[in-house]
Protein backbone atom coordinates (compact mmCIF):
# COMPACT_ATOMS: atom_id res chain seq x y z
CA UNK A 1 0.00 0.00 0.00
CA UNK A 2 1.17 3.55 -0.66
CA UNK A 3 -0.59 6.83 0.05
CA UNK A 4 0.44 10.10 -1.60
CA UNK A 5 -1.10 13.45 -0.73
CA UNK A 6 -0.94 16.38 -3.11
CA UNK A 7 0.03 19.13 -2.60
CA UNK A 8 2.61 18.42 0.05
CA UNK A 9 2.34 22.01 1.29
CA UNK A 10 -0.81 24.11 1.31
CA UNK A 11 -0.89 27.87 0.85
CA UNK A 12 -4.62 28.81 0.90
CA UNK A 13 -5.69 26.52 3.75
CA UNK A 14 -4.02 25.47 6.99
CA UNK A 15 -3.99 21.75 6.15
CA UNK A 16 -1.20 19.32 7.03
CA UNK A 17 -0.66 16.73 4.31
CA UNK A 18 0.77 14.38 6.98
CA UNK A 19 -2.61 14.40 8.76
CA UNK A 20 -4.48 13.47 5.58
CA UNK A 21 -1.86 10.77 4.91
CA UNK A 22 -2.26 9.30 8.40
CA UNK A 23 -6.07 9.22 8.24
CA UNK A 24 -6.09 7.76 4.70
CA UNK A 25 -3.59 5.03 5.63
CA UNK A 26 -5.59 3.95 8.67
CA UNK A 27 -8.84 4.09 6.70
CA UNK A 28 -7.56 1.82 3.94
CA UNK A 29 -6.64 -0.77 6.58
CA UNK A 30 -9.94 -0.50 8.43
CA UNK A 31 -12.11 -0.93 5.33
CA UNK A 32 -10.12 -3.81 3.90
CA UNK A 33 -8.31 -1.93 1.13
CA UNK A 34 -4.81 -2.22 2.57
CA UNK A 35 -3.37 -3.39 -0.76
CA UNK A 36 -4.52 -0.26 -2.64
CA UNK A 37 -2.15 2.49 -3.81
CA UNK A 38 -3.90 5.80 -3.27
CA UNK A 39 -3.32 9.39 -4.36
CA UNK A 40 -5.29 12.09 -2.55
CA UNK A 41 -5.35 15.25 -4.64
CA UNK A 42 -6.72 18.27 -2.74
CA UNK A 43 -7.95 21.36 -4.61
CA UNK A 44 -7.23 24.02 -2.01
CA UNK A 45 -8.61 26.82 -4.19
CA UNK A 46 -12.19 25.64 -3.64
CA UNK A 47 -14.02 25.65 -0.28
CA UNK A 48 -16.70 23.34 -1.72
CA UNK A 49 -16.93 19.69 -0.72
CA UNK A 50 -16.97 17.94 -4.10
CA UNK A 51 -15.05 14.68 -4.15
CA UNK A 52 -14.55 12.10 -6.90
CA UNK A 53 -12.55 8.99 -7.69
CA UNK A 54 -10.43 8.48 -10.78
CA UNK A 55 -10.40 4.71 -11.17
CA UNK A 56 -6.99 3.31 -12.08
CA UNK A 57 -3.75 2.25 -10.51
CA UNK A 58 -3.05 4.09 -8.32
CA UNK A 59 -6.57 4.99 -7.29
CA UNK A 60 -6.88 8.79 -7.23
CA UNK A 61 -9.32 10.75 -5.08
CA UNK A 62 -9.73 14.37 -6.09
CA UNK A 63 -11.43 16.53 -3.50
CA UNK A 64 -12.15 20.21 -2.86
CA UNK A 65 -10.68 21.48 0.40
CA UNK A 66 -14.19 21.58 1.90
CA UNK A 67 -14.26 17.77 1.82
CA UNK A 68 -11.59 17.63 4.50
CA UNK A 69 -12.40 20.79 6.43
CA UNK A 70 -13.55 21.23 10.02
CA UNK A 71 -16.74 23.32 9.71
CA UNK A 72 -16.17 24.72 13.20
CA UNK A 73 -12.69 25.92 12.27
CA UNK A 74 -12.64 26.97 8.61
CA UNK A 75 -9.44 26.23 6.66
CA UNK A 76 -8.37 23.53 9.17
CA UNK A 77 -8.78 19.79 8.70
CA UNK A 78 -10.89 17.42 10.78
CA UNK A 79 -9.81 13.76 10.97
CA UNK A 80 -13.33 12.34 11.13
CA UNK A 81 -14.44 14.40 8.17
CA UNK A 82 -11.39 13.34 6.14
CA UNK A 83 -12.22 9.70 6.95
CA UNK A 84 -15.91 10.04 6.06
CA UNK A 85 -15.25 11.87 2.80
CA UNK A 86 -12.53 9.50 1.66
CA UNK A 87 -14.30 6.41 3.02
CA UNK A 88 -17.50 7.21 1.14
CA UNK A 89 -15.78 7.25 -2.25
CA UNK A 90 -13.25 4.51 -1.47
CA UNK A 91 -16.02 2.09 -0.53
CA UNK A 92 -17.68 2.98 -3.81
CA UNK A 93 -14.41 2.05 -5.57
CA UNK A 94 -14.26 -1.19 -3.59
CA UNK A 95 -17.84 -2.01 -4.65
CA UNK A 96 -16.98 -1.38 -8.29
CA UNK A 97 -13.96 -3.67 -8.02
CA UNK A 98 -16.05 -6.46 -6.45
CA UNK A 99 -17.67 -7.52 -9.73
CA UNK A 100 -21.21 -7.09 -8.39
CA UNK A 101 -21.42 -3.43 -9.44
CA UNK A 102 -20.31 -3.88 -13.06
CA UNK A 103 -23.71 -2.74 -14.31
CA UNK A 104 -23.68 0.48 -12.25
CA UNK A 105 -23.58 3.71 -14.30
CA UNK A 106 -20.38 5.78 -14.21
CA UNK A 107 -20.23 8.09 -11.18
CA UNK A 108 -21.08 11.16 -13.24
CA UNK A 109 -24.11 9.37 -14.72
CA UNK A 110 -25.65 8.39 -11.38
CA UNK A 111 -28.92 10.13 -10.56
CA UNK A 112 -29.08 12.17 -7.35
CA UNK A 113 -31.25 9.40 -5.84
CA UNK A 114 -28.83 6.61 -6.83
CA UNK A 115 -25.92 8.61 -5.50
CA UNK A 116 -27.71 9.22 -2.17
CA UNK A 117 -28.54 5.52 -1.92
CA UNK A 118 -24.92 4.52 -2.52
CA UNK A 119 -23.72 7.10 0.03
CA UNK A 120 -26.15 5.63 2.57
CA UNK A 121 -24.79 2.15 1.94
CA UNK A 122 -21.18 3.40 2.25
CA UNK A 123 -21.63 5.57 5.34
CA UNK A 124 -23.52 2.75 7.10
CA UNK A 125 -20.46 0.54 6.58
CA UNK A 126 -18.10 3.30 7.73
CA UNK A 127 -20.14 3.58 10.92
CA UNK A 128 -19.69 -0.12 11.56
CA UNK A 129 -15.96 0.27 10.83
CA UNK A 130 -15.87 2.54 13.89
CA UNK A 131 -16.04 6.02 12.35
CA UNK A 132 -18.39 8.52 14.02
CA UNK A 133 -21.17 9.56 11.65
CA UNK A 134 -24.52 11.29 12.08
CA UNK A 135 -27.22 8.89 10.84
CA UNK A 136 -29.86 11.63 10.77
CA UNK A 137 -27.72 13.73 8.40
CA UNK A 138 -27.61 10.90 5.87
CA UNK A 139 -31.30 10.11 6.38
CA UNK A 140 -32.11 13.76 5.60
CA UNK A 141 -30.01 13.57 2.43
CA UNK A 142 -31.73 10.30 1.47
CA UNK A 143 -35.17 11.80 2.08
CA UNK A 144 -34.36 14.85 -0.04
CA UNK A 145 -33.64 12.49 -2.94
CA UNK A 146 -36.29 9.82 -2.33
CA UNK A 147 -39.10 11.73 -0.68
CA UNK A 148 -40.24 12.13 2.89
CA UNK A 149 -42.16 8.87 3.18
CA UNK A 150 -42.29 5.65 5.18
CA UNK A 151 -41.06 3.66 2.17
CA UNK A 152 -38.06 5.97 1.83
CA UNK A 153 -37.23 5.57 5.53
CA UNK A 154 -37.60 1.80 5.33
CA UNK A 155 -35.28 1.48 2.31
CA UNK A 156 -32.82 3.85 4.00
CA UNK A 157 -32.66 1.52 7.02
CA UNK A 158 -32.07 -1.46 4.79
CA UNK A 159 -29.22 0.20 2.90
CA UNK A 160 -27.66 1.64 6.08
CA UNK A 161 -27.49 -1.80 7.70
CA UNK A 162 -26.49 -3.73 4.59
CA UNK A 163 -23.24 -5.42 3.64
CA UNK A 164 -22.37 -7.26 0.45
CA UNK A 165 -25.07 -5.67 -1.72
CA UNK A 166 -24.99 -5.78 -5.51
CA UNK A 167 -25.76 -2.78 -7.71
CA UNK A 168 -29.07 -4.39 -8.72
CA UNK A 169 -30.15 -4.66 -5.08
CA UNK A 170 -29.05 -1.13 -4.23
CA UNK A 171 -30.71 0.36 -7.28
CA UNK A 172 -33.92 -1.59 -6.69
CA UNK A 173 -34.20 -0.23 -3.13
CA UNK A 174 -33.66 3.33 -4.37
CA UNK A 175 -36.12 2.94 -7.25
CA UNK A 176 -38.78 1.49 -4.93
CA UNK A 177 -38.58 4.56 -2.69
CA UNK A 178 -38.69 6.97 -5.62
CA UNK A 179 -41.73 5.32 -7.16
CA UNK A 180 -43.57 5.07 -3.85
CA UNK A 181 -43.09 8.80 -3.33
CA UNK A 182 -44.20 9.57 -6.89
CA UNK A 183 -47.29 7.40 -6.44
CA UNK A 184 -48.17 9.14 -3.17
CA UNK A 185 -47.72 12.55 -4.84
CA UNK A 186 -50.00 11.71 -7.75
CA UNK A 187 -52.62 10.28 -5.36
CA UNK A 188 -52.66 13.67 -3.59
CA UNK B 1 -26.68 43.60 35.10
CA UNK B 2 -24.25 45.23 32.71
CA UNK B 3 -25.52 47.57 30.00
CA UNK B 4 -24.17 47.56 26.42
CA UNK B 5 -22.68 44.08 26.47
CA UNK B 6 -19.70 43.62 24.11
CA UNK B 7 -19.88 40.73 21.67
CA UNK B 8 -16.96 38.97 23.39
CA UNK B 9 -19.11 38.56 26.50
CA UNK B 10 -22.01 36.73 24.86
CA UNK B 11 -22.85 33.56 26.76
CA UNK B 12 -21.88 30.51 24.74
CA UNK B 13 -20.95 27.01 25.90
CA UNK B 14 -18.08 24.91 24.55
CA UNK B 15 -20.14 23.58 21.64
CA UNK B 16 -19.90 26.94 19.88
CA UNK B 17 -16.87 28.09 17.87
CA UNK B 18 -16.64 31.73 16.85
CA UNK B 19 -15.46 32.98 13.46
CA UNK B 20 -15.03 36.65 12.72
CA UNK B 21 -16.04 38.57 9.62
CA UNK B 22 -12.35 39.28 9.06
CA UNK B 23 -11.63 35.52 8.95
CA UNK B 24 -14.36 35.09 6.36
CA UNK B 25 -13.19 37.94 4.19
CA UNK B 26 -9.60 36.71 4.41
CA UNK B 27 -10.45 33.23 3.15
CA UNK B 28 -8.84 33.29 -0.30
CA UNK B 29 -10.77 30.30 -1.59
CA UNK B 30 -13.58 30.89 -4.01
CA UNK B 31 -16.68 28.97 -5.05
CA UNK B 32 -16.30 30.57 -8.48
CA UNK B 33 -15.31 28.02 -11.13
CA UNK B 34 -12.48 28.98 -13.50
CA UNK B 35 -13.59 31.13 -16.42
CA UNK B 36 -13.11 30.07 -20.04
CA UNK B 37 -9.95 32.20 -20.21
CA UNK B 38 -8.59 30.32 -17.17
CA UNK B 39 -9.23 26.95 -18.79
CA UNK B 40 -12.62 26.35 -17.15
CA UNK B 41 -15.92 25.50 -18.79
CA UNK B 42 -16.98 29.14 -18.84
CA UNK B 43 -20.44 28.34 -17.57
CA UNK B 44 -22.44 30.87 -15.62
CA UNK B 45 -21.99 30.15 -11.94
CA UNK B 46 -25.35 29.22 -10.39
CA UNK B 47 -25.25 28.90 -6.60
CA UNK B 48 -28.89 29.48 -5.67
CA UNK B 49 -29.89 27.03 -2.93
CA UNK B 50 -32.34 24.58 -4.50
CA UNK B 51 -32.75 20.79 -4.08
CA UNK B 52 -31.33 20.35 -7.60
CA UNK B 53 -27.87 21.21 -6.31
CA UNK B 54 -25.71 18.14 -5.71
CA UNK B 55 -24.73 19.45 -2.29
CA UNK B 56 -28.28 20.61 -1.49
CA UNK B 57 -28.72 18.71 1.78
CA UNK B 58 -25.46 19.88 3.31
CA UNK B 59 -25.87 23.43 2.01
CA UNK B 60 -29.34 23.55 3.60
CA UNK B 61 -27.91 22.24 6.88
CA UNK B 62 -25.24 24.95 6.91
CA UNK B 63 -27.81 27.66 6.23
CA UNK B 64 -30.17 26.27 8.88
CA UNK B 65 -27.40 26.38 11.47
CA UNK B 66 -26.67 29.97 10.42
CA UNK B 67 -30.35 30.77 10.97
CA UNK B 68 -30.20 29.13 14.40
CA UNK B 69 -27.26 31.19 15.66
CA UNK B 70 -28.79 34.27 14.00
CA UNK B 71 -31.97 33.73 16.02
CA UNK B 72 -29.95 33.49 19.24
CA UNK B 73 -28.23 36.79 18.43
CA UNK B 74 -31.50 38.44 17.40
CA UNK B 75 -32.97 37.43 20.76
CA UNK B 76 -29.93 38.84 22.53
CA UNK B 77 -30.08 42.05 20.48
CA UNK B 78 -33.78 42.73 21.04
CA UNK B 79 -33.42 41.90 24.72
CA UNK B 80 -30.52 44.31 25.00
CA UNK B 81 -32.55 47.12 23.42
CA UNK B 82 -35.19 46.61 26.13
CA UNK B 83 -32.56 46.88 28.84
CA UNK B 84 -29.72 49.09 27.61
CA UNK B 85 -31.71 52.36 27.42
CA UNK B 86 -33.67 54.35 29.96
CA UNK B 87 -37.37 54.59 29.14
CA UNK B 88 -38.24 57.94 27.59
CA UNK B 89 -38.37 60.03 24.43
CA UNK B 90 -34.79 61.43 24.52
CA UNK B 91 -32.17 60.67 21.88
CA UNK B 92 -30.37 58.21 24.16
CA UNK B 93 -33.63 56.74 25.50
CA UNK B 94 -36.21 54.26 24.19
CA UNK B 95 -39.97 54.85 24.46
CA UNK B 96 -41.93 52.31 26.50
CA UNK B 97 -43.96 51.23 23.45
CA UNK B 98 -40.73 50.51 21.55
CA UNK B 99 -39.49 48.38 24.43
CA UNK B 100 -42.81 46.54 24.39
CA UNK B 101 -42.31 45.77 20.69
CA UNK B 102 -38.76 44.59 21.40
CA UNK B 103 -40.09 42.38 24.22
CA UNK B 104 -42.58 40.86 21.80
CA UNK B 105 -39.73 40.31 19.37
CA UNK B 106 -37.75 38.52 22.09
CA UNK B 107 -40.67 36.16 22.53
CA UNK B 108 -40.71 35.50 18.77
CA UNK B 109 -36.95 35.02 18.57
CA UNK B 110 -36.92 32.61 21.52
CA UNK B 111 -39.56 30.55 19.72
CA UNK B 112 -37.49 30.73 16.52
CA UNK B 113 -34.41 29.49 18.41
CA UNK B 114 -36.36 26.48 19.56
CA UNK B 115 -37.79 25.81 16.10
CA UNK B 116 -34.37 26.20 14.48
CA UNK B 117 -32.76 23.82 16.97
CA UNK B 118 -35.45 21.23 16.27
CA UNK B 119 -35.14 21.78 12.51
CA UNK B 120 -31.39 21.26 12.82
CA UNK B 121 -32.08 17.93 14.59
CA UNK B 122 -34.44 16.99 11.77
CA UNK B 123 -31.73 17.76 9.20
CA UNK B 124 -29.01 15.91 11.10
CA UNK B 125 -27.05 18.88 12.40
CA UNK B 126 -25.61 19.18 15.88
CA UNK B 127 -25.67 22.47 17.76
CA UNK B 128 -22.30 24.15 17.16
CA UNK B 129 -21.42 21.89 14.22
CA UNK B 130 -20.59 24.99 12.17
CA UNK B 131 -18.71 28.11 13.20
CA UNK B 132 -20.80 31.02 14.52
CA UNK B 133 -20.37 34.47 13.02
CA UNK B 134 -21.45 37.06 15.58
CA UNK B 135 -21.67 39.99 13.19
CA UNK B 136 -25.43 39.99 13.66
CA UNK B 137 -25.14 40.89 17.34
CA UNK B 138 -22.48 43.47 16.55
CA UNK B 139 -25.09 45.41 14.58
CA UNK B 140 -27.18 45.51 17.76
CA UNK B 141 -24.50 47.23 19.84
CA UNK B 142 -25.07 50.86 18.80
CA UNK B 143 -25.58 53.53 21.47
CA UNK B 144 -28.53 54.94 19.53
CA UNK B 145 -31.72 52.81 19.58
CA UNK B 146 -32.66 54.15 16.14
CA UNK B 147 -29.42 52.80 14.67
CA UNK B 148 -30.19 49.42 16.23
CA UNK B 149 -33.62 49.47 14.59
CA UNK B 150 -32.05 50.32 11.25
CA UNK B 151 -29.22 47.79 11.56
CA UNK B 152 -31.09 44.92 13.20
CA UNK B 153 -34.78 45.22 12.34
CA UNK B 154 -34.41 46.68 8.87
CA UNK B 155 -31.13 45.19 7.63
CA UNK B 156 -30.74 41.97 9.61
CA UNK B 157 -34.41 41.02 9.81
CA UNK B 158 -34.68 42.02 6.15
CA UNK B 159 -31.98 39.48 5.39
CA UNK B 160 -33.95 36.97 7.47
CA UNK B 161 -36.93 37.52 5.14
CA UNK B 162 -34.73 36.65 2.17
CA UNK B 163 -33.26 33.60 3.92
CA UNK B 164 -36.61 32.22 5.13
CA UNK B 165 -38.16 32.69 1.71
CA UNK B 166 -35.29 30.72 0.12
CA UNK B 167 -35.52 27.98 2.75
CA UNK B 168 -39.32 27.76 2.50
CA UNK B 169 -39.06 27.32 -1.27
CA UNK B 170 -36.34 24.71 -0.74
CA UNK B 171 -38.64 22.78 1.62
CA UNK B 172 -41.57 23.02 -0.79
CA UNK B 173 -39.59 21.74 -3.78
CA UNK B 174 -38.03 18.94 -1.72
CA UNK B 175 -41.54 18.14 -0.36
CA UNK B 176 -40.12 18.38 3.15
CA UNK B 177 -43.30 18.85 5.20
CA UNK B 178 -41.55 20.09 8.33
CA UNK B 179 -39.08 22.57 6.85
CA UNK B 180 -41.53 24.39 4.56
CA UNK B 181 -44.13 24.68 7.33
CA UNK B 182 -41.71 26.00 9.98
CA UNK B 183 -40.04 28.48 7.64
CA UNK B 184 -43.41 29.91 6.64
CA UNK B 185 -44.32 30.59 10.26
CA UNK B 186 -41.00 32.20 11.04
CA UNK B 187 -41.18 34.26 7.85
CA UNK B 188 -44.48 35.76 9.02
CA UNK B 189 -42.83 36.91 12.25
CA UNK B 190 -39.82 38.38 10.43
CA UNK B 191 -42.08 40.52 8.23
CA UNK B 192 -43.58 41.90 11.44
CA UNK B 193 -40.14 42.61 12.93
CA UNK B 194 -39.03 44.53 9.84
CA UNK B 195 -42.31 46.46 9.82
CA UNK B 196 -41.76 47.39 13.49
CA UNK B 197 -38.28 48.64 12.57
CA UNK B 198 -39.59 50.66 9.62
CA UNK B 199 -42.41 52.21 11.66
CA UNK B 200 -40.22 53.11 14.66
CA UNK B 201 -37.45 54.47 12.47
CA UNK B 202 -39.89 56.86 10.81
CA UNK B 203 -41.60 57.80 14.06
CA UNK B 204 -38.46 58.47 16.11
CA UNK B 205 -36.76 60.51 13.41
CA UNK B 206 -39.81 62.38 12.18
CA UNK B 207 -38.40 65.74 13.32
CA UNK B 208 -34.72 64.83 13.17
CA UNK B 209 -33.57 64.42 9.54
CA UNK B 210 -29.88 64.15 10.53
CA UNK B 211 -30.61 61.22 12.85
CA UNK B 212 -32.70 59.56 10.16
CA UNK B 213 -29.93 60.00 7.60
CA UNK B 214 -27.37 58.51 10.03
CA UNK B 215 -29.67 55.55 10.70
CA UNK B 216 -30.25 54.89 6.99
CA UNK B 217 -26.52 55.15 6.33
CA UNK B 218 -25.87 52.63 9.11
CA UNK B 219 -28.51 50.38 7.55
CA UNK B 220 -26.72 50.57 4.19
CA UNK B 221 -23.43 49.56 5.80
CA UNK B 222 -25.04 46.66 7.64
CA UNK B 223 -26.97 45.60 4.54
CA UNK B 224 -23.76 45.39 2.58
CA UNK B 225 -22.04 43.49 5.38
CA UNK B 226 -25.00 41.13 5.70
CA UNK B 227 -24.85 40.42 2.01
CA UNK B 228 -21.90 38.34 3.20
CA UNK B 229 -19.73 39.11 0.24
CA UNK B 230 -22.47 38.20 -2.20
CA UNK B 231 -24.35 35.46 -0.35
CA UNK B 232 -27.64 37.31 -0.88
CA UNK B 233 -28.55 39.09 -4.11
CA UNK B 234 -30.80 38.94 -7.17
CA UNK B 235 -28.01 37.12 -9.04
CA UNK B 236 -28.16 33.32 -9.39
CA UNK B 237 -24.56 33.38 -8.21
CA UNK B 238 -25.88 34.09 -4.70
CA UNK B 239 -27.36 31.18 -2.70
CA UNK B 240 -30.05 33.43 -1.24
CA UNK B 241 -32.39 35.53 -3.37
CA UNK B 242 -33.92 38.90 -2.55
CA UNK B 243 -37.55 38.48 -1.39
CA UNK B 244 -38.90 41.67 -2.91
CA UNK B 245 -42.60 41.09 -2.22
CA UNK B 246 -42.15 40.31 1.48
CA UNK B 247 -39.86 43.31 1.88
CA UNK B 248 -42.60 45.53 0.48
CA UNK B 249 -45.05 43.99 2.94
CA UNK B 250 -42.57 44.82 5.70
CA UNK B 251 -42.61 48.52 4.89
CA UNK B 252 -39.74 48.86 2.42
CA UNK B 253 -40.48 51.27 -0.43
CA UNK B 254 -39.75 50.22 -4.01
CA UNK B 255 -36.69 52.49 -4.03
CA UNK B 256 -35.40 50.98 -0.79
CA UNK B 257 -35.72 47.44 -2.17
CA UNK B 258 -33.90 48.54 -5.32
CA UNK B 259 -31.15 50.03 -3.18
CA UNK B 260 -30.68 46.78 -1.21
CA UNK B 261 -30.56 44.89 -4.52
CA UNK B 262 -27.87 47.22 -5.85
CA UNK B 263 -25.83 47.03 -2.63
CA UNK B 264 -25.99 43.23 -2.64
CA UNK B 265 -24.82 42.98 -6.24
CA UNK B 266 -21.99 45.36 -5.50
CA UNK B 267 -21.00 43.23 -2.46
CA UNK B 268 -20.94 40.18 -4.74
CA UNK B 269 -18.63 41.94 -7.20
CA UNK B 270 -16.33 43.17 -4.46
CA UNK B 271 -16.14 39.70 -2.91
CA UNK B 272 -15.04 38.22 -6.24
CA UNK B 273 -12.33 40.88 -6.66
CA UNK B 274 -11.13 40.42 -3.07
CA UNK B 275 -10.80 36.65 -3.46
CA UNK B 276 -8.88 37.06 -6.71
CA UNK B 277 -6.47 39.38 -4.95
CA UNK B 278 -5.99 36.99 -2.01
CA UNK B 279 -5.36 34.11 -4.37
CA UNK B 280 -2.79 36.10 -6.32
CA UNK B 281 -1.04 37.01 -3.06
CA UNK B 282 -1.02 33.36 -1.90
CA UNK B 283 0.36 32.21 -5.25
CA UNK B 284 3.12 34.83 -5.10
CA UNK B 285 3.98 33.84 -1.51
CA UNK B 286 4.10 30.17 -2.51
CA UNK B 287 6.37 30.96 -5.46
CA UNK B 288 8.67 33.02 -3.25
CA UNK B 289 8.90 30.12 -0.76
CA UNK B 290 9.62 27.62 -3.54
CA UNK B 291 12.38 29.84 -4.92
CA UNK B 292 13.94 29.97 -1.47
Amino acid sequence: MSVTVSPEQFSLVLFESAEIHRVATELLERIGMAEVDLVVDVDETSPLARIEVLYGDPLTVKGDSGSFEDPRHPRHTDADIIATSLGRVLLRARDRASGTFDDAPADMALTLAQSAAWDTYSVGRLTRAGYPTNRQRWLYNYRNRHGFSDVADETFDRLWQADGLSWAELDAASAAAVSATAAAASAR
Amino acid sequence: MKRHLPVAELARDSRFAHVTMRDRFNDPRSVRPPTEAEGGPGRRNVNRLTPARKDASDAARVLMHGIFVGEIQALEGAGRTCFDFETGDGVDQAPFALKLDMARQCWDEARHCEMSAKLSDWMGTEIGEFAENTVLFEAACSNDPVLRLAGVNRALEGLAIDVFTTMREFGEVATDPVLAFCEDWMLADEVTHVKMGSDWLRRLTEHDPARRAAALEFQRVVDKLFSYGGTRSDSDESPIGLARRFRELAGFTEDEVAEVAELSLSALGEAKERKEQLRREAAEAMLATAQG
